[in-house]
Parts: C-alpha cells; sequence; structure tokens
C-alpha cells in the first residue's frame, strides 16, 4: 500500500476540485436583479407557473407572460426565463419547437438590446430534463447574468460546465421550494 | 433470457417451498424497473398501481377476505396511495369471477351525466372547449365509485365497507414518499391543480409540485373515509360531503345537483363474451367500450399469421394498426349509453364481420378511408348491457379497473374532503348528434375493459389497464403476445406498444414507443402511415396489471406495468 508521489499530488488534486466544485455550488446570491420581472417559460412546461408561484413567496413584482414577445419587456427590469420542455405543454399552446426556440432567441435579443438582465431558473429536476431541455440550456443559459437550478437537474454538471465557462454565478438548491430564498437575495430591495 | 432466468427462480422458490415453507423467499425485483418480472404467489395475489395498495389486498386476503374484500381493499387504498388516478370522486367498472359456481358477472358504478346535462352543453366553446370538458365543473360527472364498491362489498364480499378502508385511512393519514412517476404527474398537471385547488392544497406541497422523495399526507382523505365508514355511503350521496361536492361542482360553473347524487344507482350487468383461438374472453359490456373493441380488434387478428409476421415486425403493426382504424369509426358512429341508444353489440363481435374487416386491409399500403360498418337493424336487439387485478385462496377473481380520467381528474376537490372530482364528462361526445352525447343521466361510453380470460373452462388470464382509447389496443398486444409470441406475462405487459385510430374515416398516426426499430418506422412510413415517437416506456400506452393462473403447476404469476408503479404483492 505504499503510496507513490503521483498518487499524492493526484489525491491532493482531487480534493482541491471536490472543494472547488462544492464551493462553486454553494455560491451566494447576489443582488443583480431589480424590479420588476418578467416570467416566461422556455419549453412551456407548468415551471414557468411554479416561477411565478416562488416569486410571489420570495415577494418579487413579477409577471407572468406564458408567451412573452421582445414588446412584453417593457416596463420590466429583469427576464426569468424558466428553462423546461414539455412537449404536453408545447402541443396545448399549439407550438412546434422551432417557433418556441425562435420566441426565445427573438426575447433574449431584445433583453440584451435593452439591457436587461437575465434569471435562468431549471427548477423541474432530473425529470424535466431531456433532448429538447438540454438544447435549450445549452443554446440560452450564455445569455444569463445568473442561474439557479434544482441540484437533481444538474447530475451531469451541465450547469457547471456552461456556468463556469461562461463565468456565470450557479445557485445550486436541494428542493424547488428552496429556490425562494436565493430567487430573493438576487433582486434588490 | 431474463423470462428463462425468473421463470427458474420462481421454480426454485417454489419448489423450495413443498419442502420447508418457512424458509421459502420468492425473487425480489430486478433494480431496473423495467426489466420483466413475474411475481408469484400459490393462494393468492393482488397486483396493483401502487405497492402500499397492493400490500391492502394482500392483508385483507391473509385476514380472510375473500377477492372481492380485497379488490374494494385495495381500491380505497389507490385513493391514498395513487390519488392522481382514481378515488372516491371518480367511477368504474369490475369483472367478478365465482369459483364455485363459475359464474361470471360484472358491476358497473360508471359515473353519470347530471340531470341537466344536454347534448349541446360542449358544442360551440371555441378554443374553450376542453377547459369546460375537463377542467371545470361542467367536467365532472356523478360519482359512482362508493356504490359500486358497497354493491360489490354487500353482495359478493365478507367484510364490512370499514374493513375494506382501514388501510386506505393509515396510508392517507400516515402518508408515503413520492414516487417518481407521482411527481412528474404532479408536474405536469401542476396548472389544473394551482388553478382548480389552490395553492394551499395537500396535492401541491407548499404551493409547487412534489419531488421525488417529498411525504405526501392527505389528513383531509382519512378524515372523509373515516366518515364515510362510520355514517355510511349516504353520507357521500346525501349528507354533508354530498352539499361540499355539489357547492365545489357548482362553483367551477358545473351543474350537478344534490338529487343527482342521491339517484346514482351501481348497475349489475351480463358480461360480454367472446373467444380468441382457444381462449374465452369474459369483458365488460357497454358503456365500457374496451371490452367490445378488444374483442372485435381479436376477432380480426385470429386469423393472421402474427407468428410468421414476427413481434412488432413492420407487418404485425401494420395490419393491427389499420384494423384499429376500422375499429374507432365502428366506435364514433354507435358506441353510446345502452340504457338509450342501440348497439349493434352482436354484429360487431361476429366473426363474419371480423372477416370482412380483414379483406379490407392489403399488407402493402393504408386504406384510402375507413368507413364504420353497417348492420341489419332487424338482426339486432337492443343490449342492456389504476387496473387491480385479484384471486384469493378459492379462486375467486376480480378484475377491476377505476379512474378518474384525466390525471388529478377535473382538479377540484371539495371543501375539506381531500378528494379529486372527475372529469369523466369528457368521455361524452361534443358533437350533438353523437350517439355519445351528453344527456341527462346517461353514462358516457368508457374505454375501460377488465377481462378474464379462460382456458377450458379455468380463468387463466387476468388483465387490465388504464390508458384511454389506447386500453383496448394494449390488452389485445399483451394477449398476442402471451398467446402468440409466447412470452412470459410481464414480458408482454413490458413489451413495446403501439396505437392508431381514426377520426371521421381518416387515419391518425401510429403512436409508437421509442424502443421499436428506426428501420421498423421507416418501412412503416413506406407503406403510408405517420408515425409519432413516444417514450421508451411511456404512459400513454397505459399501465396494465395482470394475474396468470398456472393451476397445473399451482402457481400464481403477476405482471405490472413498469410505466407506471405497479407490484404485486402474493402469498
Amino acid at each position: 500500500m505504499k503510496m507513490t508521489w503521483e498518487k499524492t499530488i493526484l489525491s491532493v488534486l482531487l480534493v482541491f476540485a471536490v472543494i472547488a466544485v462544492y464551493s462553486f455550488g454553494r455560491q451566494e446570491a447576489k443582488a443583480l436583479f431589480e424590479q420588476p420581472a418578467l416570467i416566461t417559460s422556455a419549453g412551456q412546461s407548468a415551471d414557468g407557473l411554479q416561477a411565478s408561484v416562488l416569486a410571489k413567496k420570495a415577494e418579487l413584482k413579477a409577471d407572468l407572460a406564458k408567451f412573452a414577445v421582445s414588446k412584453d419587456l417593457e416596463n420590466h427590469k429583469a427576464l426569468i426565463l424558466v428553462l423546461g420542455a414539455s412537449m404536453k405543454g408545447l402541443g396545448a399552446a399549439g407550438l412546434d419547437t422551432n417557433k418556441e426556440k425562435e420566441r426565445i432567441a427573438q426575447l433574449l435579443a431584445e433583453a440584451k438590446k435593452r439591457n436587461v438582465p437575465v434569471l435562468c431558473l431549471h427548477i423541474g429536476g432530473e425529470a424535466r430534463r431531456g433532448q429538447l431541455t438540454d438544447e435549450m440550456i445549452g443554446e440560452y443559459l450564455p445569455s444569463a447574468q445568473m442561474v439557479i437550478v434544482v441540484k437533481s437537474g444538474n447530475k451531469d454538471g451541465i450547469f457547471t460546465k456552461i456556468c463556469t465557462a461562461k463565468n456565470i454565478p450557479l445557485i445550486e438548491v436541494d428542493k424547488i421550494l428552496d429556490v425562494v430564498v436565493p430567487l430573493k437575495a438576487s433582486f434588490k430591495r | 433470457m431474463k423470462r428463462a432466468a425468473a421463470f427458474t427462480a420462481i421454480a426454485a422458490a417454489l419448489f423450495l417451498s413443498t419442502c420447508r415453507p418457512q424458509l421459502v423467499k420468492m425473487p425480489e425485483p430486478p433494480q431496473d424497473r423495467h426489466a420483466p418480472f413475474n411475481y408469484a404467489g400459490r393462494k393468492g395475489m393482488v397486483v396493483a398501481a401502487h405497492p402500499l395498495a397492493a400490500q391492502a389486498g394482500l392483508d385483507m386476503l391473509k385476514e380472510g377476505g375473500n377477492a372481492v374484500d380485497a379488490a374494494v381493499a385495495t381500491a380505497f387504498a389507490l385513493n391514498a396511495a395513487e390519488p392522481f388516478a382514481s378515488g372516491i370522486g371518480g367511477g368504474g367498472f369490475m369483472v367478478i369471477y365465482l369459483a364455485k359456481p363459475k359464474k361470471v358477472t360484472t358491476v358497473n358504478f360508471r359515473e353519470k351525466a347530471p340531470a341537466a346535462a344536454t347534448p349541446t352543453m360542449f358544442a360551440n366553446k371555441g378554443e374553450a372547449l376542453e377547459q369546460w370538458r375537463t377542467e371545470r365543473g361542467t367536467a365532472v360527472g356523478v360519482p359512482g365509485m362508493l356504490a359500486g364498491w358497497s354493491y360489490a362489498l354487500e353482495k359478493y364480499g365478507t367484510k364490512s365497507l370499514a374493513e375494506a378502508a382501514r388501510r386506505a385511512i393509515e396510508i392517507a393519514a400516515d402518508g408515503f414518499p413520492v414516487s417518481l412517476t407521482f411527481s412528474t404527474i404532479n408536474k405536469d398537471e401542476y396548472e389544473k391543480l394551482l388553478k382548480n385547488a389552490g395553492e394551499t392544497t395537500c396535492y401541491l406541497n407548499g404551493g409547487v409540485a412534489y419531488e421525488p422523495g417529498d411525504t405526501f399526507k392527505n389528513p383531509e382523505l382519512a378524515a372523509t373515509l373515516r366518515l364515510i365508514t362510520t355514517k355510511g355511503i349516504k353520507e357521500f350521496y346525501r349528507g354533508e360531503i354530498a352539499r361540499k361536492i355539489v357547492a365545489a361542482v357548482r362553483a367551477k360553473e358545473g351543474i350537478m345537483t344534490l338529487e343527482d347524487l342521491a339517484g346514482y344507482e351501481p348497475e349489475e350487468m351480463t358480461p360480454l363474451q367472446g373467444t380468441y383461438k382457444d381462449f374465452t374472453i369474459y369483458t365488460l359490456p357497454p358503456p365500457g367500450s374496451g371490452g367490445l373493441h378488444l374483442l372485435q380488434l381479436l376477432n380480426i387478428v385470429e386469423n393472421w399469421p402474427l407468428k410468421d409476421w414476427g413481434h412488432n415486425s413492420v407487418a404485425t403493426i401494420h395490419h393491427l394498426c389499420e384494423a384499429m382504424r376500422f375499429i374507432f369509426a365502428d366506435r364514433e358512429h354507435y358506441l353510446g349509453d345502452p340504457d338509450f341508444v342501440t348497439i349493434p353489440v352482436a354484429g360487431l363481435l361476429s366473426k363474419d364481420y371480423a372477416r370482412r374487416t380483414r379483406e379490407k386491409i392489403v399488407p402493402d399500403k393504408t386504406a384510402a378511408a375507413y368507413p364504420y360498418a353497417v348492420f341489419d337493424p332487424a338482426q339486432e336487439k337492443k343490449e342492456n348491457t389504476t387496473h387491480v387485478c385479484v384471486i384469493d385462496k378459492d379462486g375467486n377473481i376480480v378484475s377491476l379497473t377505476q379512474s378518474i380520467n384525466d390525471f388529478f381528474g377535473a382538479g377540484i376537490v371539495p371543501e375539506g374532503t381531500g378528494f379529486l372530482l372527475n372529469d369523466h364528462m369528457a368521455d361524452f361526445s361534443s358533437n350533438p348528434k353523437s350517439p355519445n352525447a351528453p344527456n341527462p343521466n346517461r353514462r358516457p361510453t368508457s374505454s375501460m375493459g377488465p377481462l378474464i380470460m379462460f382456458k377450458k373452462g379455468e380463468p387463466l388470464l387476468v388483465l387490465g389497464s388504464p390508458g384511454g382509447t389506447r386500453i383496448f389496443s394494449s390488452l389485445v398486444q399483451i394477449i398476442i403476445n402471451i398467446v402468440d409470441f409466447g412470452m412470459s406475462l410481464d414480458e408482454a405487459i413490458e413489451a413495446p406498444r403501439f396505437f392508431s385510430y381514426s377520426v371521421s374515416g381518416k387515419p391518425r398516426p401510429i403512436s409508437i414507443e421509442s424502443r421499436i426499430p428506426e428501420a421498423t418506422l421507416k418501412a412503416l412510413e413506406a407503406l403510408g402511415h405517420e408515425i409519432a415517437v413516444k417514450e421508451d416506456y411511456d404512459k400513454y400506452f397505459g399501465g396494465a396489471q395482470g394475474l396468470m393462473i398456472l393451476k397445473d403447476k399451482k402457481i400464481i404469476l403477476g405482471g405490472a406495468d413498469s410505466r407506471r408503479d405497479g407490484v404485486g404483492a402474493g402469498y
């Protein structure tokens, strides 16, 4: 069981890596956003509606617009984009994937033009992952100024990877209701 | 290999059991929930969509209850443990086999339309149509569940309603960890629940959806069930609970009255009987359409060389989907409440009609249209005519399908009661000219089709499934998987499924689980089918539960669908 110096270095690096990842996941929310916020879903799952209930619990001034378009950003100082695709939700709304992606792309472009910062939420956990959601995560997450995720949705580190590469603060929480605290802290009073 | 391994394990366990019964341990279900696994028992077994419900039924059997007692105990427990799929706010059907007299009967406790229902009530609703049919008070049919359970217990059971409800009360009061299935469905139906049941409902967790591992408790349901077991079901149909139901329905623009509830009666009916090869099948007559269409489809399939074509081959899927489309044309034209409309049951079930339908199906392309059949009315007489399977130690059997329709029903919870009301009015047609248009006190056509299949007069297979209009096609696929392709019960249940239908004679796409190879899908497209790929194991195709009684081997096998949280519990 003699430990070689290579193994020792590797073990130390591993410990540092674990601490780094843990610390990253434990980031505190900073008050980067101003109210009122516009909430919309990317993918038409019910998570957009859940986010509006969470915003109410966080005592935020926020308006939910399921199908928000560029002009809805008027009079809003932040955009909360709730990631999570639902084929049922898209079907009920009479939307196909391309139309939904086009809507979000235009909304993000307008937010950038108006200097409206974007807060991305993923609250559906592991069950609200899948090809379409993952595509949206890849496309929209780089536009965010902050990301809050329910931990089980980041099991494979998809959010950690993008947020690390783009230097975006990432807050991980255990449960949907735990989103309330960092959400509240993310907004200036 | 899995099938062989499972059988070997079961056989070994049973062999050992004959030597040293106290040491017998049945094989544990595999880690992979989708891996086919047959539960085994020798005296009795319950298969249901939640482990706590199956256990409630098994406890009842061990306490000396018969199959009807255990089925009702399981059904009650499902209200507590799987509340999104069924409960006392809904209705259902039961097929009962009594071993001693070798008699099969059915109990129909399907919901009824309120007396104020009219054929035009869902017409001209425009884009809001689905809301009126599924989420508003108009969606709620008069619940039949308690009346049906109570009728079955009194006539064929040995235990009281209070004894049957005991475990359900404990489950509702103590709570249980939420499964991934529960959580996913809760998230999918979140909007409806928030709108109708409100942020503080027990069906949401602090106003948001439940996550896997959260504890779900329903103390209000426990209290409601205690009240019902103390005062009797009259409390539900004529007492304080009735008043709360009517208030909740009418607050959401519904039309139900206290008289509707007070007037509800279940109905005992003669089962529908048909054959498939050497087997005799007893199932539900209309207004349950699942049994009728299942027999229709089996009649058509019977003379096709399925074994030569191969399981889930292009030819098999093509021919079955074409047959389903013709059956849906008949359904659209004929099906309604048999107490009010004439359904040509004999014609639809004749082998000659099956032959004529078979002749319309060609192997190399889809049909140009799918017209309904025409029968000679003179030859027809008017026929008044989450799944649970139970068998007891005396061989009595219950095959029970019950529902509140969509997951979480209409999302409406009468104040303080903890139970969800159904949205079965959505099973009526919105077309006022349809035989299945809403009318006072009519029962909407149901897709349910619990069945018991016999070989040489002995029960062999007990089967049923939720899944709306997919029910009969899923059950037929399970039956042919067993009979024609030699699969074990749970292999047959877990095998990939497909479904198609027609609307006004026009074909709809084939919905198909993604486990079917891409090459098969391409070949089906080449025949003219549109394809809609679903998930690997998609709840869209139901959640079948089954029992197989191998009398010669003295084994009862249970198969539970991994598309939901089904399990078996035997002894």
